[in-house]
């Protein structure tokens, strides 16, 4: 027999203990290979053509992917070949060489490896087609579904994964030089030592968190924090953020567990002893990939949250700059349609005025103007100027209290006009007339001199529902400076559409990897911890008892970290919505809700894991 | 009540069709409170399958199996956790301890499974830790002691909750001399000192003289019974040696 038949021979038999492994590597191909399939996609060039942003964004998650990948393959084989070390041991013992032994496990390894590779890409090209599919639904894109194979897709995770299982072969190769046979022999049975806290590290941990946050919602323009650090400032927070998190898992949850263990009244009731010391050793032990998780998870959230906060506010943002459904410079045109809802026809004057050595631009209504065009808009703080004729009213969508320069006046043709109150927001369509607006009362208004145009707003019932006709208008050309809020609202959601969807496919994407890290992390403890709990069973704790203690910790290993994940996503969520000034919460609480559940079925899943298999020998 | 365990006509059979293997057949005996009763025979006799069947941990085929007023053979699996909780403590070849807990805790167990208040725990689980000498370990976890501690540990454990009746499976059986003696002389002085009711099963001659009675058991049947009776216990070993050699022709496959 062939070293390469004993190989085959041996993965074969072992299917059922091979499992989890090949389990673990099949799923990191198939997301892999899902991924850079729709990275190499026709669909997804065209719109990484039209975005860089999207383009580095898949640049970017690629590379996190393989190193993702990459960790997560390595831990499954670190774990696949302690539990071997003793079939190992057996064969050095019946005096089959070491560089024989070596090369059976480098063989064996290659061929789980090119296996899972071959299986991976199979399933990971089917469930990317299914990923375009919906791209394209969501993108409004009417096209036919055709099969799209990407050979640049799988060369390219041939080579990660080639090298990644190169790598772990040659790990399992140098397995049997490192040990002793002795070692080998008792490599499942070493102790372990009780986890200790330092109470110290645990206020370090919890002060860096709070140190993070608090850089983190800093306001950009007039904290010190930004001055000082200036653009180091997102690096410093994210590294504290990390290192907090680290910490927290390290030492805080140590510290806490450790203190109720000692609890006697709490922790002699049942089996809360062992749940939290079972715990201790997974929290300690974990530390790092709680970590790992609880970061990928945050950065899931603020991006997707972030991402699907500016699909959701599509509407609110043409509202915004676009307030009419139609708007135009010159002649009436009628609108022959049940739909509108107002329609308007005014005069404004251009005018220039001298502030200190610069020239501003503004464009006067006069007040009568005003009132109509800010009734239609429905505003409820319309201000009156008829028995304040030389007062003014100033519009600027562009107004900022953080940065913009406050004006008290405006000297126009010599003569100070005071404003009397300032909006900061639009009564015009940007596209038609951009800028500040200003208002006057009627008579100073005819007075005024200027250039004197005429123009025309439409409000429709709901102007969603008109992108026909605002192509109609679009293309006559007698209508000047035509804008659309239908047009403008179609543009921005094709766009942040793609945004959504590449986001959300990331968003995703971690959450599948977080979610599959802890379950294949629980299956192989759940195998080290079988005889574990058969002890329990012996001495008369009932199914319910164990399953309670499975479903706790199970609970405390999933929430801990997702927990942690949600805390910094709102905290970033919170400073990013400052910083564009826009209410995210509604989009944001339904990402952080879908992401939530996602994460409670994998929870399910792995507490149903768990207990089947520390179950499995039946008493 | 007159016997702790009273066990009537018990059966195991394993397999199915015509393929089965009766590992017990017809097993009747009883034991009273306070004994110490061994269970001896050459493997594959039915020793550990009926150490099994009567610790609730199998279930046997037929007959009846009574602890005090109860009929663990009828039992469900729920109440029969409870019931192994409540009433039976076990001691195992390999301790059985788990090493995330620390001697003190794995002691404990039981009784918090058991919901007793943390004051009680406390006071037993020294009473226990001093009757086998290891209250200095208390805080110790199990990988920094040695074997012959470890299965003390256990010792405590399966008699910190006051079990009515001691299941050992083979105790000294990972032991060296020394420990084995110290083990097996704590168990017989709780047993004269505290009437703890125990059954032991074990393949070894010298553990087997610590007892008060003896059950040999061959090919699934019970075969003999001894009791030592007024025989000192090296009187009493040279005796089971000589029952072992008649029943088995030589002694030395049973060791």
């Amino acid at each position: 027999m062939t070293l390469f038949d004993l190989a085959v021979k041996n993965i074969r038999r072992n299917m059922k203990n091979y499992g989890l492994y090949i389990g673990a590597t099949v799923f990191s191909i198939i997301i892999y290979f899902t991924f850079a399939t729709l990275k190499h996609s026709d669909d997804i060039s065209v719109l990484a053509e039209t975005s860089r942003q999207v383009k580095g964004i898949m640049s970017g998650s690629a590379f996190v992917l393989v190193i993702f990948v990459a960790i997560f393959i390595l831990y499954s084989n670190t774990f696949f070949m302690k539990k071997r070390k003793q079939e190992v041991a057996l064969y050095s013992l019946l005096g089959v060489r070491k560089r024989t032994i070596g090369f059976l496990l480098f063989f064996e390894n290659m061929m789980i490896g090119l296996t899972s590779l071959l299986i991976g890409m199979v399933l990971g090209f089917f469930l990317s087609q299914l990923f375009l599919a919906i791209l394209m639904k969501l993108m409004g894109l009417d096209m036919a579904f055709t099969f799209a194979f990407s050979g640049s897709a799988v060369i390219e995770t041939v080579m990660v994964f080639f090298l990644i299982f190169l790598v772990t072969s040659l790990l399992g190769y140098r397995v049997i030089y490192q040990f002793k046979l002795i070692d080998l022999f008792h490599a499942a049975k070493k102790g372990e030592d009780q986890p200790k806290a330092r109470l110290i590290a645990a206020l370090i941990g919890v002060l860096t968190l709070v140190l993070a946050y608090w850089l983190a919602l800093q306001d950009l323009m007039t904290s010190a924090a930004w001055r000082i650090f200036g653009l180091a400032m997102p690096l410093i927070i994210i590294g504290l953020t990390i290192l907090g998190s680290y910490l927290l898992f390290n030492s805080v949850l140590v510290y806490v567990l450790n203190t109720l263990k000692k609890r006697a009244g709490w922790a002699w009731k049942g089996l809360n002893l062992m749940t939290a010391s079972q715990l201790l050793y997974r929290i300690r032990a974990n530390a790092k990939t709680l970590t790992i998780i609880a970061t990928l998870s945050a950065t899931t959230i603020t991006a997707g949250g972030a991402v699907f906060g500016m699909y959701y506010n599509t509407d609110q943002n043409v509202e915004e700059y676009i307030p009419f459904s139609f708007m135009w410079k010159g002649p009436q045109y009628e609108i022959e349609a049940d739909a509108v809802e107002a329609t308007l026809d005014f005069e404004v004057k251009d005018i220039r005025v001298s502030d200190n050595d610069m020239d501003r631009e503004y464009y006067v209504i006069d007040q009568s103007t005003f009132t109509k065009l800010a009734e239609t808009l429905n505003w409820n703080d319309i201000e009156s100027l008829s028995d304040k004729a030389n007062e003014v009213l100033l519009i600027d969508p562009f107004y900022d209290e953080r940065w913009s320069e406050p004006i008290d006046e405006i000297v126009i043709e010599g003569t100070a006009f005071p404003i009397s109150k300032t909006y900061a927001k639009s009564i015009f369509n940007a596209e038609t007339l951009p800028g500040a607006v200003l208002v006057i009362e009627d008579e100073t208004y005819q007075g005024l001199t200027g250039e004197t145009a005429s123009y025309h707003a439409v409000q429709m019932d709901d102007y969603k529902k008109h992108a026909a006709l605002s192509e109609q208008l679009a293309k006559t050309d007698s209508l000047e400076n035509f804008s659309s809020a239908v047009a403008n609202y179609q543009d921005l959601l094709r766009s942040s559409g793609a945004q959504l969807f590449v986001g959300s496919f990331l968003g995703l994407v971690f959450l599948l990897a977080t979610g599959s890290i802890i379950f294949f992390k629980m299956m192989t403890e759940a195998e080290e911890d079988k005889d574990k709990y058969g002890i329990l069973r012996k001495i008369g704790v009932s199914k319910k008892e164990m399953k309670r203690t499975v479903r706790y910790q199970m609970g405390m290993i999933f929430m801990a970290p997702l927990l942690l994940g949600l805390l910094h996503g709102t905290v970033a969520l919170i400073a990013f919505s400052n910083l564009l000034q826009m209410n995210l919460w509604v989009p944001i609480l339904w990402w952080m809700l879908a992401y939530a559940l996602v994460y409670t079925i994998y929870y399910f899943i792995t507490v149903r894991g768990f207990y089947r298999t520390i179950n499995q020998e039946g008493i | 009540m007159e016997h702790v365990l009273k066990v009537s006509h018990v059966e195991k059979i394993y397999g199915k069709g015509a393929n089965t293997y009766k590992a017990l057949e017809d097993i009747s005996f009883t034991i009273e409170p306070g004994e110490f009763v061994g269970v001896m025979g050459p493997s594959g006799a039915g020793k550990s399958t009926l150490l099994n069947v009567l610790a609730t941990i199998d279930s046997p085929t037929s007959g009846d199996i009574l602890i005090e007023a109860d009929n663990i053979a009828k039992m469900k699996e729920e109440k029969l956790a409870d019931f192994r909780r409540d009433h039976l403590g076990f001691i195992f070849q390999d301790y059985n301890l788990l090493d995330s807990l620390t001697v003190r805790e794995n002691i404990l167990l039981p009784l918090a499974i058991a919901k007793r208040p943390a004051k009680e725990i406390q006071e037993k689980v020294m009473t226990m830790a001093q009757t086998f000498g290891i209250e200095n370990l208390l805080d110790k976890y199990p990988y920094q002691i040695s074997g012959g501690q470890k299965q003390r540990t256990a010792s405590c454990r399966a008699l910190v909750s006051n079990p009515k009746l001691i299941f050992a499976d083979e105790p000294t059986g990972a032991l060296d001399s020394k420990s084995a003696t110290d083990l097996l002389e704590s168990l017989s002085s709780l047993n004269l000192e505290q009437e703890a009711t125990i059954m032991m099963v074990t393949h070894d001659a010298y553990a087997a003289s610590f007892c008060r009675r003896i059950l040999f058991i061959k090919d699934g049947r019970l075969s003999k019974e001894m009791i030592r009776g007024n025989h000192t216990r090296k009187e009493f070993f040279q005796l089971i040696l000589d029952e072992l050699a008649y029943i088995g022709g030589d002694g030395h496959d049973l060791v």
